[in-house]
């Protein structure tokens, strides 16, 4: 099959890669842009270790094929360098002892990141509900759970 | 506890030194290692369970980038052998030979520039095959009218065991007496990362390099070798950053024999990576027991036998190392728990069938026998009208009687298993969750306790007789000219966080600060040999090792350290990175010593140990038996009695571990546990019909606990030393697994018991809760 | 698990995409029923079409007591309150329980009802609320009732050579009494047993019983399952003596609380 060429931002920078069309973001970005970072777990969009911020929003580039991302702008784990919620969230994640394989974490973070901002009152059985599509087979959840509201106290004290 | 609290070295709670590549993705797996003109494989699988392959027609035009076995020349077979008197050995070709024993079985190699194009390959293959009766039962398995999976063999069983105490008498003196039926489903281990095999050829050394998701790297060389036909020498072995083990990654991959050969073969780098749907239908491989059980207790709940068969659904293959046997064979050795048993009569089977070998998962046979144990004490309590705890306190081994020799051999070390029963207990207002039951609320509360042991040594697997028995444990430390500590160990950490616990033991010996001690690990080339993690054993033998060799390695810095000092070697200390005077009239620290050795050797005492700053020490616990540590598990749960389905309200556990060398650490491979072991109380189920096949090819189907299917675990810890290990550590990474199923089917019991229900089988799924439900208020009419 | 081979098209108008569809590709939406399907190679289309960058695929307009949502509106949209007034906060309240966040992000109501998957939650609401399917053919757009577009599983109404235009629902009086309840074993799965329930002033109640392996059961007039829910429910899976002792108590418990939930009769 002809490759296709797509055009995106990816980590702020402008990308045009050269793709297999039936090939899913995750791969692209894995393989042609090396941004390993992001996790290829059960590719039927279940568990989540994929997720990756496309146009601002968290998604799973497992199910989200390379090609309908052309002009989209993609966020990796390797990109939220500056971000202040990204970095109180890590912070979180050490302390809670939030991570133990390390697997599932850059999709758990880019998730939690989008329930820190979008969900600022959110409580534990909301954030609960809310983590429920990132799997974690090491943690037992507590660490992440409470990393997450740890981050959401701590903004709302700020607020 | 998350806080670092009270100094750097064993006992603190310090925060992971391998978090900050993990939350910036910069961790390595092995999926993320490629190498130039890398060949991706897919496998051609077995569609059926049972069948007489005949033969597998390529792709035209792509015949080269197909390999069956006989493409493989001079690969072998993998024979996991066992000398326990009986054992049927399998032959387990790297693929398929002649004949297909489970769905998934490998049958192809298909190599390509990438996946999609080797599974391209995969999907065009031709296979022609004679379908047989699939063997899926693991009860009618070892039948004499069932078919067999092995046709040399005269019944499909890998192992029977018997222990004969003479029970006959009980039914005359007991009060009670209940017997049990109980089944646990067939489980996927199911890592977030799956397996994954890059193997190359390095013609230099003339050495395959196989970059493997492992659990033991050292084992893995071994069989890898064994298999290909290598020395030793000409295998070296890379684990990576490993997306969690629990056992799946603990074998030897008939994957990384043909990847291996593969590379060989072509010259070139080859690599697969498992995908969920490989993982979920060719390798859900643990946990299906059924019992039978029958206990007789006095009329103060005490035990006075226990008779059970007990039948392991084993799989087709015995896998390389652990063997087939691993949970049926240790059933009766461990039934009778942390209770003092009198009598114990037991059979064991570990059945042969078409479904894929199994392999110990965390908490191995612990799991399934103590939720047999369990909620048979439960239902001996409820027939005798007294107590959960009140049957358990009646049988506990009590501290008094430590270390405590039992039935079956197994020596526990040390503990007060009642108290922590007590504790669990007293952290619950029973009185509350009576009093809503009597309103009618369908809720219950439900207790395991069990002890797990941990670090098993050379006393307890020689007798197993499999591919490896393990012995001394060792560690490689060296100090370098800056001063920074690097420690070498053949184990791996996969989660377990030893990058900093074993920087912490290191520090607990010499003082240097954990951030300047680099704990290497992974690499066959790097470390010591190792049986590698599992078993609950790491930081009791890794643990010990590197304290060993710090040790070894502070008495050369104190020597050299008091050269400098000008005072004789028993005049110093090594303490706080520093050599001291003991009079405290100077100090020189460890990287002054390192400095000279390396830099100033003309500084060094005459008659210096040549060693240098290089340690490798071995160490074993004696007696090696193994440490016990033990829990109560405590919960609450509430039944919908129109769906089936289940709440778990409150969970507590009571653990005692020995000394935690990192509480935070511990606190979370317990809740780690815990979610793996409410997953196979509630959620997870590998279901087969009758033709064999999976049912559950998706984690749609096959259901891992998520965020809001854990609770928030209240943990509470006992910390009774081990007096036969290094700080007083026990081994304690299985444990959180342990418990759930006993204590969580013992609460929906608890809350169904009013209906006259019980549940007996697991997962406790709605569809068995609810069916649990009919069928009391069926047999009322 | 990696899709096998197809082309990629993204057709830049509502013409273009439809010959495309007449020629036999594959639409694409959000792909998150399809993008599993794809990659387990259960689905094996020549060519996708991708409709997402399509104008006016996305988005809400309210017209004469109808309030009609592209096609391409994303579940997320919707649970952040793209639908306005009463029946814009039912949708929403039933869009967070679809899946979950990531993939409603993408996922589209539009997208889900064309899939037609039995379990899934459009196909069970939509017909409750009342309103229409809007099919876009060669000939022009056609409205589908909600309660028969979909015929079986992973079927519908719609022809070989049309697109799911978008979906209409009614405008609901805020007195609306609305009723969901599904079993799921975990947040996001897929439901085993739906039932949905509305009540409108001065009109009989309507009632859907869905997630059954087949097509929703739309109850027109669910009178009686508001007068006796616990009878009425009871007797409704009698109906269904192929769904095994649970899925009948998970059906007959989804219709009695449903009700409940809608305030009771």
């Amino acid at each position: 099959m002809k490759k296709i060429t797509i055009s995106l931002t990816v980590n702020g920078e402008p990308r045009q890669v050269l793709a297999e069309p039936r090939e899913q973001l995750v791969d692209l970005l894995r393989r042609e842009l090396m941004l390993t970072g992001t996790h290829v777990g059960c590719e039927h969009g279940v568990c989540g270790a994929c997720t990756v911020e496309i146009d601002g929003a968290p998604a799973r580039s497992c199910i989200s094929h390379a090609g309908s991302c052309d002009g989209a702008s993609v966020r990796t784990i390797e990109g939220f360098g500056e971000d202040a919620v990204m970095a109180d969230l890590r912070e979180a994640f050490s302390h809670e002892h939030a991570l133990q394989c390390g697997y599932c974490t850059p999709g758990m973070l880019v998730v939690a990141r989008d329930v820190v901002l979008r969900l600022p009152e959110a409580d534990e059985a909301r954030v609960r509900e809310e983590m429920a599509g990132n799997l974690c087979r090491c943690t037992g959840y507590r660490g992440i759970v409470r990393a997450v509201l740890r981050v959401l106290a701590a903004r709302r004290l700020h607020a | 506890m998350t806080a670092e609290q009270g100094g750097l070295g064993v006992g603190a709670s310090l925060r992971r030194k391998e978090d900050a590549r993990f939350l910036h993705g910069r961790g390595r797996f092995v999926g993320d290692i490629t190498r130039p003109g890398m060949l991706e494989v897919a496998f051609l699988r077995s569609p059926v369970a049972h069948a007489k392959l005949r033969s597998v027609t390529k792709p035209a035009g792509a015949e080269k980038s197909v390999f069956t076995l006989a493409d493989l020349p001079g690969v072998q077979t993998i024979r996991a052998n066992s000398a326990l008197p009986g054992f049927r050995v399998s032959e387990q070709p790297a693929l398929a030979k002649g004949k297909l024993r489970h769905v998934g079985e490998a049958i192809a190699a298909c190599v390509a520039e990438t996946r999609a194009e080797a599974e391209d390959l995969a999907g065009a293959c031709v296979l022609d095959y004679e379908a047989l009766p699939a063997v899926h039962d693991m009860l009618a398995a070892p039948l004499p009218t069932s078919p067999l999976v092995h046709e040399a063999w005269s019944m499909n069983a890998f192992l029977e065991t018997r222990r004969d105490d003479d029970v006959s008498g009980l039914d005359a003196i007991a009060v009670a007496k209940v017997t049990r039926t109980l089944r646990t489903s067939r489980q996927c281990m199911a890592p977030i990362e799956g397996r994954g095999v890059l193997a190359e050829w390095d013609p230099r050394l003339e050495q395959m390099i196989v970059t493997t998701s492992t659990q033991m790297p050292h084992v893995t060389k071994t069989g890898l070798a064994d298999c290909l036909g290598l020395d030793e020498g000409q295998v070296r072995i890379v684990s990576p950053d490993v997306g969690g083990g629990f056992g799946y990654k603990g074998i030897l991959l008939p994957e990384e024999i043909v990847c291996a050969s593969l590379a060989m073969q072509l010259g070139r780098p080859v690599r697969w990576l498992e995908d969920r749907y490989e993982q979920l239908t060719a390798s859900a491989n643990c946990r299906e027991h059924h019992y039978v059980i029958t206990a007789w207790a006095d009329r103060e709940g005490k035990l006075l036998g226990v008779e059970c068969e007990a039948t392991v659904d084993a799989g087709a293959y015995s896998s390389y190392p652990f063997g087939a046997c691993l949970e049926a064979a240790q059933v009766g050795s461990i039934l009778p728990g942390p209770y003092i048993l009198p009598l114990l009569r037991c059979h064991t089977i570990s059945a042969c069938t078409n479904k894929p070998p199994i392999l110990p998962y965390r908490g191995v046979a612990r799991t399934g026998v103590c939720y047999a144990m369990e909620t048979t004490l439960d239902a001996l309590a409820r027939k005798l009208g007294i107590s959960a705890e009140a049957i358990r306190l009646a049988n506990l081994v009590p501290p008094n009687a430590m270390p405590y020799r039992n039935l079956v051999g197994k020596v526990f070390d040390s503990g007060d298993y009642p108290e922590s029963l007590r504790r669990a207990v007293a952290a619950f207002d029973l009185d509350t969750i009576r009093a809503r039951q009597a309103r009618g609320e369908v809720v219950g509360f439900g207790l395991a306790t069990f002890c797990e042991q941990g670090a098993h040594g050379t006393s307890v697997y020689h007798a197993w007789g499999i591919p490896f028995v393990p012995g001394f444990e060792q560690a490689h430390v060296r100090l370098s000219p800056d001063g920074v500590l690097e420690v070498r160990v053949g184990v791996h950490s996969h989660g377990q966080g030893m990058e900093t616990t074993l920087a912490q033991v290191a520090h607990e010996i010499l003082g240097v600060h954990p951030d300047k001690v680099r704990v290497v690990h992974g690499d066959t080339a790097l470390t010591p040999y190792s049986t590698g993690t599992w078993g609950s054993r790491a930081m009791v033998m890794a643990g010990g090792a590197v304290a060993e060799a710090c040790r070894q390695l502070a008495e050369r810095v104190g020597a050299i350290g008091a050269a400098l000092l000008q005072v004789a070697a028993t005049d110093v200390e090594v303490i706080g990175g520093m050599v001291r005077r003991r009079d405290n009239d100077g100090a020189v620290s460890i990287a002054d010593v390192a400095r000279t050795w390396y830099r100033a050797p003309q500084n060094l005492p005459p008659g210096v140990n040549k060693g240098g700053l290089e340690v490798t020490a071995g160490y074993r616990p004696d007696p090696d038996t193994g440490t016990h540590s033990y829990a109560c598990h405590a919960a609450v749960v509430r039944v919908d009695t129109e769906t089936g389905a289940v709440v778990i309200e409150d969970y507590l556990i009571v653990e005692d571990g020995g000394k935690l060398v990192n509480p935070m650490i511990v606190d979370g491979q317990v809740l780690g546990g815990l979610a793996q072991g409410i997953g196979t109380a509630l959620y997870e189920e590998m279901p087969y019909d009758a033709a064999g096949q999976p049912l559950a090819a998706t984690l749609a189907d096959y259901l891992l606990p998520g965020t809001s299917d854990v609770p928030d675990v209240r943990l509470d810890h006992m910390e009774t030393l081990s007096p036969w290990t290094t700080f007083g550590q026990k081994g304690i990474g299985e444990s959180g697994a342990i418990g759930p199923p006993g204590a969580i089917v013992n609460a929906i019991n608890d809350a169904l018991a009013p209906l006259g229900a019980e549940v007996t089988d697991l997962p406790a799924s709605p569809p068995r809760v609810l069916a649990a439900i009919q069928a009391a208020q069926a047999a009322r009419r | 698990m990696k899709p096998a081979s197809f082309s990629y098209v993204r057709p830049n108008s509502w013409p273009e995409a439809l010959k495309l569809v007449a020629a036999g590709a594959r639409p694409g939406a959000g792909t998150q029923s399809l993008g599993p399907l794809l990659n387990l190679r259960l689905a094996q289309p020549d060519t996708i079409a991708d409709l997402r960058h399509l104008p006016d695929y996305a988005g809400v307009a309210v017209e004469g007591g109808v309030v009609r949502i592209g096609a391409g509106t994303t579940h997320a949209a919707i649970e952040d309150g793209a639908v306005p007034g009463r029946v814009g906060e039912i949708m929403a309240g039933v869009a967070r329980g679809i899946a979950y966040r990531p993939v409603r992000n993408r996922g589209t109501i539009g997208g889900s009802l064309a899939h037609a998957d039995p379990a899934a939650d459009w196909v069970a609401v939509l017909p409750a609320l009342g309103g229409a399917a809007v099919a876009l053919g060669p000939r022009g757009e056609r409205r589908i009732a909600s309660a028969g577009f979909v015929k079986g599983i992973f079927e519908t109404e719609l022809a070989a050579d049309e697109l799911l235009r978008a979906v209409e629902v009614p405008v609901l009086p805020a007195e609306a009494r609305w009723g969901h309840w599904k079993f799921c074993r975990k947040v996001g799965e897929f439901s085993k047993a739906t039932a949905c329930f509305l009540a409108l002033p001065g009109k009989a109640p309507r009632a859907v019983l869905a997630a059954l392996d087949w097509p929703p059961l739309v109850i027109e007039d669910a009178s009686m399952l508001a007068k006796d829910p616990v009878a009425e429910a009871a007797r409704i899976v009698t109906a269904f003596p192929e769904l095994g002792a649970w899925r009948r108590a998970l059906a007959e418990t989804a219709l009695r609380r449903a009700v409940e939930r809608a305030g009771g009769a």
